[in-house]
C-alpha cells in the first residue's frame, strides 16, 4: 500500500510542476476574418486581448464599409456614382491623405486609378482582360488627382474620375486598428490585413517581431526577415495578383501615366515605417517609380519610411537605416542617404 | 525499504523525461494537419499523413464551386468557378507557408500550428 501511496504522490508532484512550466505562457487571442477584399488575422497578447481584438475588428468593418469600391452602401460607391458627396470625417481624411501622396510620389501612388483597374479586371467578380488602347487612352483623360476638388467635407470629382481607395485603406485601417488595441490596454500585438503587417509594441517577451518578406518567385520562402517593432511593414508585388494571356504576365499595379501594369523592373517593394497609410501608399508608389526613381525619393525623405527592393534580376536592396533589423540567407545592396 | 523508496523516485523521474522527451521530439516534427475554413468556420480538420486514399471535397459559394483534391503528400484547389481562379493558380500545399486563398468564395486552406522563424509574412496575400 505505502509503495503506491509513494508512487502516487511522485506522479502528481511532477505533474503539477510540469503544469507550471505549460501554464506559464501569455494568454493569446487570436482572430481571422474576411473584410476589404482580403483576409485578416490579428493577434493580441495579455488578458485584455479578446475585447480589444474584437473592437478592432469591428472597427476594420466600419472603414471598410464606407470605403469599399464594390459595396453599393458605400461612401466611395455612392462618390463614383454620384460623382459629389458630403463625406463622413475618414473618408475625407483618407481622399486628402491620397492627395498629399500623391503630389508627394510625382502622380506614382494615384487614387484615381478605378477606370483602368476596372478596364482590366482586377476586381473581385469581375474577369481579367486586356483592354484595347482606344479603351486605355479614353480613361485616362479623367485620371490624376488634379480632377478631385474638395470643398469643406464636400468630394467633387470630375465628370468621368472614380476613386479607389484600395492602395491606402488597408494602412489607414491597421494604424486605426493599432490605435484601439493600444487604448484598450494591449501591450504586444500583431496585425496581418492581407499582408499588410502592423506590429503593436514588441513580443511578450520584449524582443522584436520578426517578419518575413515573401519571395516573388515562390511565396512558401521568403527573401529576408525584418526584425521591428511598433510599426507597419507592407509589400506590393507583380506576383500577387495578375493574369497569363499569350505568354506575357499582367499584374494588377498599374501606372497610371501609361494605363498598363507598371514595367519599372521590379518584382516587389516592402515599406517600413510609423505611418501605415503612408507605407501602404508608398509600397505601390516606389514599385511604379523603379529602383533608381525610388532611390531618389528615399534620400530627399528618408525620414518618413525604409524599404526593401527585390528587382526582376533578384537582387535585393535595403534603405540604409534597416541594415541593422534586415537579415538574408542572400547577399544584398544598400542605399545610402 | 529505502531502496524500493529510491527506485521509485528513479524509475520516476526516468519516465518523466521519457514522456518530455517524446513531446518535445514531438512539437519538433512538422505537422501535416490542414484546415479547410469557409466564412471563418472549419469546414474539416485532416491529418494529411493519415490520408490512406486520395479524395476530393467540393465548397460551394456565392461564385460558384470550388474543388479541394487531397492526398497524403498535398493539397489543393483542383478546380474553382470564380472568375480569377487564384486559389488554383496557388499550386500545390505541401507543408507551411502562404494559405491557399479563395477570397469570392472565402475560403482558406492553410496547415495548422506551423512552426516557423518568422512571426508574419508581408506580401502574401492582397
Amino acid at each position: 500500500m505505502k509503495f503506491f501511496q509513494k508512487c502516487c504522490i511522485l506522479f502528481i508532484a511532477i505533474a503539477v510542476l510540469i503544469c507550471f512550466t505549460a501554464c506559464n505562457f501569455d494568454s493569446k487571442y487570436d482572430s481571422e476574418f474576411f473584410s476589404m477584399d482580403t483576409i485578416m488575422t490579428i493577434t493580441a497578447y495579455g488578458s485584455k486581448g479578446e475585447n480589444a481584438v474584437k473592437a478592432a475588428e469591428n472597427e476594420i468593418n466600419r472603414i471598410d464599409a464606407l470605403l469599399s469600391v464594390q459595396n453599393k452602401n458605400s461612401e466611395i460607391y455612392k462618390l463614383n456614382r454620384d460623382k459629389s458627396i458630403s463625406a463622413a470625417s475618414d473618408t475625407l481624411a483618407l481622399v486628402n491623405r491620397g492627395i498629399e501622396i500623391y503630389t508627394l510620389t510625382d502622380g506614382a501612388f494615384d487614387i484615381t486609378i478605378e477606370p483602368l483597374s476596372r478596364l482590366w479586371g482586377f476586381y473581385t467578380g469581375l474577369e481579367n482582360r486586356i483592354p484595347t488602347q482606344e479603351e486605355i487612352d479614353n480613361a485616362l483623360k479623367f485620371v490624376g488627382a488634379e480632377n478631385i476638388k474638395i470643398d469643406k467635407s464636400n468630394i467633387i470629382l470630375n465628370e468621368e474620375t472614380s476613386l479607389d481607395l484600395g492602395g491606402i485603406a488597408k494602412g489607414y485601417a491597421s494604424s486605426i486598428a493599432a490605435q484601439i488595441l493600444k487604448e484598450r490596454g494591449v501591450s504586444s500585438a500583431i496585425i496581418s490585413l492581407g499582408g499588410n503587417i502592423r506590429t503593436v509594441g514588441t513580443k511578450p517577451d520584449g524582443s522584436k517581431w520578426n517578419i518575413g518578406i515573401t519571395d516573388p518567385d515562390d511565396n512558401t520562402k521568403e527573401i529576408g526577415i525584418l526584425s521591428v517593432s511598433d510599426t507597419a511593414v507592407v509589400t506590393s508585388g507583380g506576383y500577387q495578383r495578375y493574369f497569363e494571356e499569350n505568354g506575357q504576365i499582367y499584374h494588377h499595379i498599374i501606372d497610371t501615366k501609361t494605363g498598363y501594369p507598371a514595367k519599372s523592373g521590379l518584382k516587389s517593394v516592402t515599406v517600413v515605417s510609423k505611418d501605415d497609410t503612408l507605407a501602404d501608399a508608398l509600397s505601390t508608389g516606389l514599385f511604379v517609380m523603379g529602383l533608381e526613381k525610388s532611390k531618389e525619393f528615399y534620400r530627399k525623405n528618408s525620414t518618413l519610411f525604409e524599404a526593401v527592393f527585390v528587382t526582376d534580376k533578384n537582387e535585393v536592396y535595403i534603405t540604409e537605416n534597416l541594415k541593422n533589423s534586415f537579415s538574408s540567407q542572400q547577399s544584398f545592396g544598400v542605399i545610402e542617404i | 525499504m529505502k531502496t524500493r523508496t529510491w527506485i521509485i523516485i528513479l524509475s520516476s523521474v526516468v519516465i518523466v523525461c521519457a514522456i518530455l522527451w517524446m513531446s518535445i521530439l514531438n512539437s519538433l516534427s512538422p505537422s501535416k494537419i490542414v484546415g479547410i475554413y469557409q466564412d471563418g468556420n472549419l469546414v474539416e480538420k485532416i491529418d494529411l499523413n493519415s490520408v490512406t486514399y486520395q479524395r476530393e471535397i467540393t465548397l460551394t459559394g456565392e461564385f460558384g464551386k470550388n474543388t479541394i483534391y487531397i492526398s497524403n503528400e498535398h493539397i489543393e484547389m483542383k478546380s474553382a468557378e470564380c472568375p480569377d481562379k487564384l486559389c488554383v493558380k496557388h499550386g500545390e500545399l505541401k507543408s507551411g507557408g502562404t494559405p491557399i486563398v479563395c477570397l469570392p468564395n472565402r475560403i482558406v486552406i492553410q496547415f495548422e500550428d506551423d512552426s516557423k522563424e518568422a512571426d508574419a509574412k508581408t506580401g502574401a496575400v492582397r
